[in-house]
């Protein structure tokens, strides 16, 4: 009688904790999206080139600096990512070396984004001369990344049936033609849809690129070595020191377009995902 | 092991799988590029920032509140990090108070409480939730939480008390993410046993459940942490940016986190060497949190 109150209350409390979840959730959305989205759809603003001084800027430049950024640390991150967790998962044996690179993987997974954008500025722009550009941004990225990569590539390997394996290499195969032959083509949907993820994090991440990067740009960026401004980090800088009017209007529009293209990743993710459960439930 | 036969066994490696061998190197530097960064980023950050610890010594560094660059003539300056070493610590902790027990009320609730679609539904949520960029989330705090702090407590609205609530958002879903998971991982027989003693749901949660679930729960909760500390561009565009240690939540002071975005565009020589330092101390926190995570699972095998 008492018990069954408080288990209801508790109930209650539960429920009102995951309504509240995702009720700030929607609100934040519904709120971004019903200030930006007229101006982040206007063609004037997504096609035109940014002022730096008078206001009606547009932020063409900052979307293609955004893809350009997402597919440069892609095309790093991948082999890399895929590379480590073929070791870890394949052909390393437990031991002190590994425990290190686990180790050094929490601590990259730990670390602020705040300081890989340091480290990255230091090592890059300033030692290695290449001053802000999108290379040095998407190296810093892929570094920051690497731990995200690494964990959704491990899982896609490990959700192969070690059947497989051993069916390979009872046909005479050697551990690295089997893993190359048999278990990263069976991975590579997995792995492909796990990557979809986090492309979403390399479009929203601000601190980590703004010092390797760049901050601002009137011309669209055509090679990696060129000095990009990526939308997340110009939302910042338009908002805490750009000297145009209009700058809350170029906020509201900047963050519903970027909201917008995260929520694109999101479905994106969502549905492969989905084909690929479908298909691996299908092949069992 | 005699000389002739560790040749016998050393030519067998090389016949039998001479090319495993060989892309066995490649896959190792893959792997250990994650050890080498960390140590390139230690390394950096902890020589960029010996100009300040040398010049000013680590007690007017570290343990000083005065913070008054001065970007003409830098050596000129005081670089005490301490105000915002407490911001950060401040911010983490009302952040905590909120966002632990709302993730981990989530998670539960996701784990044990909702019906399958609802589950669905919030675990997409909370995954969304992760993905929303800290520019936004800032932006939101900027334009919605600061005028509401000002209108009903006339104040500024900048301050400790908003970074915190925009904090505890940002926090909920790795908190909430980690935590089912743990929940996940409790074994149905437990729950089953308890339930078929005739136990109610609320019981079998905080009696069986949560403590065998104990330790991810703290784990998810000490990454939240982490989480926060180094949250920054959300941060710095609600907590007012002042160079002064604040005292209650609704003035306006900096994190370190923020101070480093806010002062890195002008900043050169000892002033700049201050910055790094206050990045290096964000170093050893986040280490701080690292090793914590694993005392507190060092009864487990494996922890990520």
């Amino acid at each position: 009688m008492d018990e069954r109150k408080s288990d209801r209350l508790a109930t209650l409390v539960f429920w009102i904790f995951g309504a509240l979840t995702i009720l700030v959730l929607g609100f934040i959305v519904v709120q971004i999206l019903v200030r930006g989205i007229a101006t982040a759809f206007k063609p004037s603003f997504f096609l035109g080139k940014p002022e730096a001084i008078k206001a009606g800027g547009g932020v063409l430049p900052m979307i293609i600096s955004t893809l350009y950024l997402v597919a440069l640390t892609m095309v790093i991150s991948l082999p890399l990512s895929v590379g480590a967790a073929v070791y870890l998962s394949e052909f390393a044996k437990d031991g002190l070396i590994v425990k290190f690179i686990r180790f050094s993987l929490d601590s990259l997974a730990t670390l602020p984004s705040i300081v890989f954008g340091l480290f990255g500025m230091t090592l890059f722009c300033i030692y290695l001369r290449w001053g802000y550009c999108l290379i040095a941004g998407a190296l810093t990225l892929s570094i920051l990344n690497l731990p995200v990569f690494l964990r959704s590539t491990e899982e896609a390997l490990k959700l192969v049936p070690i059947t497989y394996r051993e069916a390979s290499m009872s046909l005479g195969a050697s551990r690295w033609t089997t893993t190359r032959k048999v278990v990263i083509p069976s991975a590579m949907p997995g792995i492909i849809t796990a990557t979809i993820l986090p492309i979403g994090r390399i479009m929203g991440e601000s601190a980590a690129i703004i010092y390797t990067t760049g901050l601002f740009i009137r011309n669209i960026p055509l090679s990696p070595v060129d000095t990009a401004a990526p939308l997340a980090g110009y939302i910042w800088y338009a908002q805490s020191e750009a000297m145009v009017p209009d700058y809350k209007s170029v906020v509201d529009g900047g963050a519903a377009l970027l909201l917008v293209m995260v929520l694109v990743v999101f479905l994106l993710a969502r549905y492969l995902g989905k084909r690929f459960q479908n298909k691996s439930h299908a092949g069992k | 092991m005699s000389k002739k036969e560790s040749n016998g066994k050393l030519r067998q490696i090389f016949s039998a799988s001479r090319s495993e061998f060989l892309v066995r190197i490649p896959l190792f530097l893959c792997a250990f590029l994650a050890f080498f960064s960390v140590l390139l980023i230690f390394l950096f950050i902890l020589k960029e920032s010996i100009p300040a610890i040398s010049c000013l010594g680590l007690r007017n560094l570290f343990f000083s509140t005065t913070w008054r660059p001065n970007v003409s003539n830098p050596r000129a300056g005081s670089y005490g990090m301490l105000a915002f070493l407490s911001g950060t610590l401040m911010t983490t902790f009302f952040a905590m108070i909120i966002g632990a027990p709302l993730g981990i009320g989530t998670a539960i609730f996701i784990d044990q409480v909702a019906p399958p679609k609802i589950r669905e539904i919030t675990r997409r949520g909370i995954e969304l939730l992760a993905g929303i960029p800290s520019v936004i989330i800032g932006w939101f705090g900027l334009t919605l939480l600061v005028p509401f702090l000002a209108h009903i407590t006339g104040s500024s609205g900048y301050g400790i008390a908003p970074a915190s609530l925009v904090l505890a958002i940002m926090v909920l879903p790795t908190i909430t993410t980690l935590g089912t998971e743990g929940l996940k991982a409790v074994p149905a027989e437990l729950k089953e046993a308890s339930v078929a003693m005739g136990a109610t749901r609320w019981q079998t949660i905080y009696k069986i459940i949560i403590p065998a679930a104990k330790e991810s729960l703290i784990v998810s909760t000490i990454l939240g942490m982490g989480r926060a500390i180094g949250e920054t561009m959300a941060v710095q565009m609600v907590i007012g940016n002042a160079r002064q240690l604040a005292f209650s939540p609704l003035e306006r002071t900096s994190t370190l986190t923020s101070r480093i975005v806010t002062d890195m565009g002008e900043a050169t020589s000892v002033f700049r060497s201050a910055l790094y330092a206050q990045a290096l101390a964000l170093l050893i926190l986040a280490m701080c949190l690292i090793l914590l995570v694993r005392f507190v699972t060092r009864s487990r095998e494996v922890t990520t």
